[in-house]
């Protein structure tokens, strides 16, 4: 047992790849995903519909022709699901990219020097305390192009969770005697950093991304559904946006199912593997 | 700095960074402010009297002043008039429809909560048993559904399908006598309720299972077995009260997810609330809607952190010196 835990106790960024496969709920994720992201990379070689093309076929519901079914001007919901999957994985991406690296980043700095301590969990602090979809609302409400803001945003938003768990490990491996060892061996501060500090949290800062990953595909689609941005351009949230409006009085439920029912497939799966990182990462969360 | 100083302070903080994103943000829109205050094309006399009146045409530091001015020496605060509903008041708007949101969110609140602690505590009693992988695969679903997409499926089928609950609204018109007006109040929020206690179980339920396996690893409950209680005495005497820390400590953070999930689904339930005005404003680019709205929004977090901070003052001794 001891053993045991000694090696999950150190754990390096190599060893999210065994997480990966090993556990039955990771691999069920993993999976998951891998088969998403290849229907979404393959989709738009063989789907012979464009997402925004017209055709006579409205409100029809999944058949041969349309496994997925129709909207209400005859756009074929496969496709819109596969081609509008782009922007709100691109925006999730890139913002859970910039928190992650962010949080990393300031977490390391404000759990190893002391003088940046006040400030970074301060921030940490005002930033976990402000809503997230109204704050965006507000962002979102400058001009219709909003894609880079809403990044910046969330980016803004996201880093601060990742920043106070990385300082809370950064504080537990302080104490410990290697890190005294590589000190008193003459390592300078930046070198324990780099070498030592960065290492040891850069794998929470990846449970976080991955997990960030789904809120943020979340908190996208809820902004898009609501309004904010561009209805016309094809994505999940806008496929909500009109569905909301016009699926119901036609009974074309599944209009709504299929995005709604992507956005849970990958957000699941995150969540699995999110949450199976973190388990390994601490191992008393594991189920025994 | 001891643990309430800190955290008054940073709620300080966020109250006037929320005032300020209130003032700067809307001032980054191309255009004018005016331009979304009427709908209809005008004259170049009748737009510089809508600036003029709107204080548009000051420089922005007085702007920034009567701004400032308009929200502490008025009760409520000021925050102008809203556009679609002019001439109201955005403050009166907003408190008019709080009692709804509050309404959701706290019977949500309390719900999600109940059931997470009684589920966390009998699965905490048996390790690796049924419960504890049922329960925690029903919290991953639950933590990755999309609110709105939820909401949207239980109108689908108990609104429309088999028509035994109200699609939408927060009241029936025409109601007379305070049984019938309680009972359709409790009939139009029991989806929206549902659809939030979801989203808040999946939050708390999880940050709770970390704690209630880390408190199950304890000194004390090895202890409170050998002195041969009860199982069930330990997971709802010892277990919950210790696992409720982390619980309380990050509702903060939670509080904000979830209300910013609210805003959604109300919107979806055409419940109104402040989050439906909200969205509602984003519809007509009603500015001050918009503004007073995440202030206000921002405040209830700020005041909900705060109970939560109160709590945890008094669950954990550690932090009193």
């Amino acid at each position: 047992m001891q053993n045991k835990k000694s090696k999950l106790d150190n754990p390096i960024l190599k060893s999210i790849s065994t997480i990966l496969f090993k556990k039955t709920t990771s691999k069920i994720g993993t999976i998951l995903i891998v088969l998403f992201l290849a229907l979404i990379f393959i989709g738009p070689f063989v789907i012979p519909y464009g997402p925004t093309q017209y055709t006579p076929d409205r409100y029809s519901p999944p058949s041969l022709a349309h496994p997925l079914g129709t909207d209400n001007l005859g756009h074929d919901v496969l496709s819109q699901v596969v081609y509008g999957a782009y922007p709100s994985l691109i925006v999730a991406l890139l913002s859970s990219i910039g928190g992650a690296l962010i949080g990393l980043f300031a977490g390391v700095l404000g759990g190893y020097y002391t003088r940046a301590e006040g400030f970074v969990s301060g921030a940490a602090d005002i930033i976990v305390t402000f809503p997230p979809l109204p704050l965006l609302i507000l962002v979102g409400m400058i001009s219709p192009n909003i894609g880079n803001l809403i990044i910046i945003a969330l980016i803004a938003v996201l880093w601060a969770p990742v920043g106070r768990a990385v300082r809370s490990q950064v504080l537990s491996v302080r104490k410990r005697p290697f890190v005294d060892a590589a000190k008193a061996s003459g390592m300078s501060d930046l070198k324990i950093v780099m070498k030592i500090m960065i290492p040891e949290t850069a794998s929470i800062a990846f449970a976080y991304f991955i997990l960030d990953v789904a809120v943020a595909i979340i908190i996208v689609t809820a902004l898009e559904f609501l309004g904010v941005g561009n209805p016309n351009q094809v994505s999940w949230g806008s496929m909500f946006y009109w569905g909301e409006q016009f699926a119901f009085p036609a009974g074309a439920w599944w209009w709504v199912l299929a995005p709604g029912v992507s956005i849970l497939i990958v957000a699941m799966s995150l969540a699995l593997i999110g949450f199976s990182i973190e388990e390994a990462l601490n191992p008393r969360l594991r189920t025994q | 700095m001891d643990f309430i100083t800190r955290r008054i302070i940073t709620s300080l903080v966020v109250f006037f960074a929320a005032i300020n994103l209130d003032f700067i943000l809307p001032r980054f829109i191309p255009g004018n402010v005016a331009d979304a205050f009427v709908s209809k094309p005008i004259s170049g006399n009748e737009y510089q009297l809508i600036v003029h009146r709107l204080g548009l045409d000051l420089p922005p530091q007085l702007q920034y002043v009567h701004f400032l001015e308009g929200i502490f020496t008025n009760l409520p605060p000021f925050f102008g008039y809203s556009y679609q509903y002019f001439p109201q008041e955005v403050s009166a708007l907003i408190l008019s429809r709080i009692g709804w949101t509050l309404l959701l969110l706290v019977s949500s609140l309390l719900i999600a909560i109940a059931i997470s602690f009684v589920v966390g505590a009998l699965a905490s009693m048996k390790r690796g048993g049924k419960l504890e992988y049922s329960s925690m695969y029903v919290s991953v679903l639950a933590w990755s559904t999309p609110a709105f997409f939820l909401g949207l499926a239980l109108i689908w089928i108990f609104g429309v399908t088999f028509k035994v609950l109200p699609q939408f609204g927060t009241v029936s018109d025409n109601i007379v006598g305070l049984g019938p007006y309680v009972s359709s109040v409790i009939q139009h929020a029991i989806l929206p309720v549902a659809t939030m206690t979801s989203v808040i179980y999946g939050q708390s339920f999880l940050i709770l299972r970390g704690s209630t396996i880390q408190v199950l690893g304890s000194d004390y409950i090895t202890a409170a077995r050998a002195r041969g209680l009860r199982e069930r005495t330990i997971a709802f005497k010892y277990v919950l009260r210790n696992s409720l820390l982390p619980l309380v400590s990050l509702s903060g953070y939670a509080v904000a997810y979830i209300i910013s999930i609210l805003v959604a689904v109300e919107f979806v339930f055409a419940y109104g609330g402040i989050g439906d005005l909200m969205v509602d404003g984003i519809i007509f680019r009603d500015y001050p809607v918009i503004e007073g709205c995440f202030f206000y929004i921002t405040l209830i977090v700020i005041i909900l952190a705060f109970i939560g901070d109160l709590a945890l003052l008094k669950l954990d001794p550690t932090l009193r010196k």
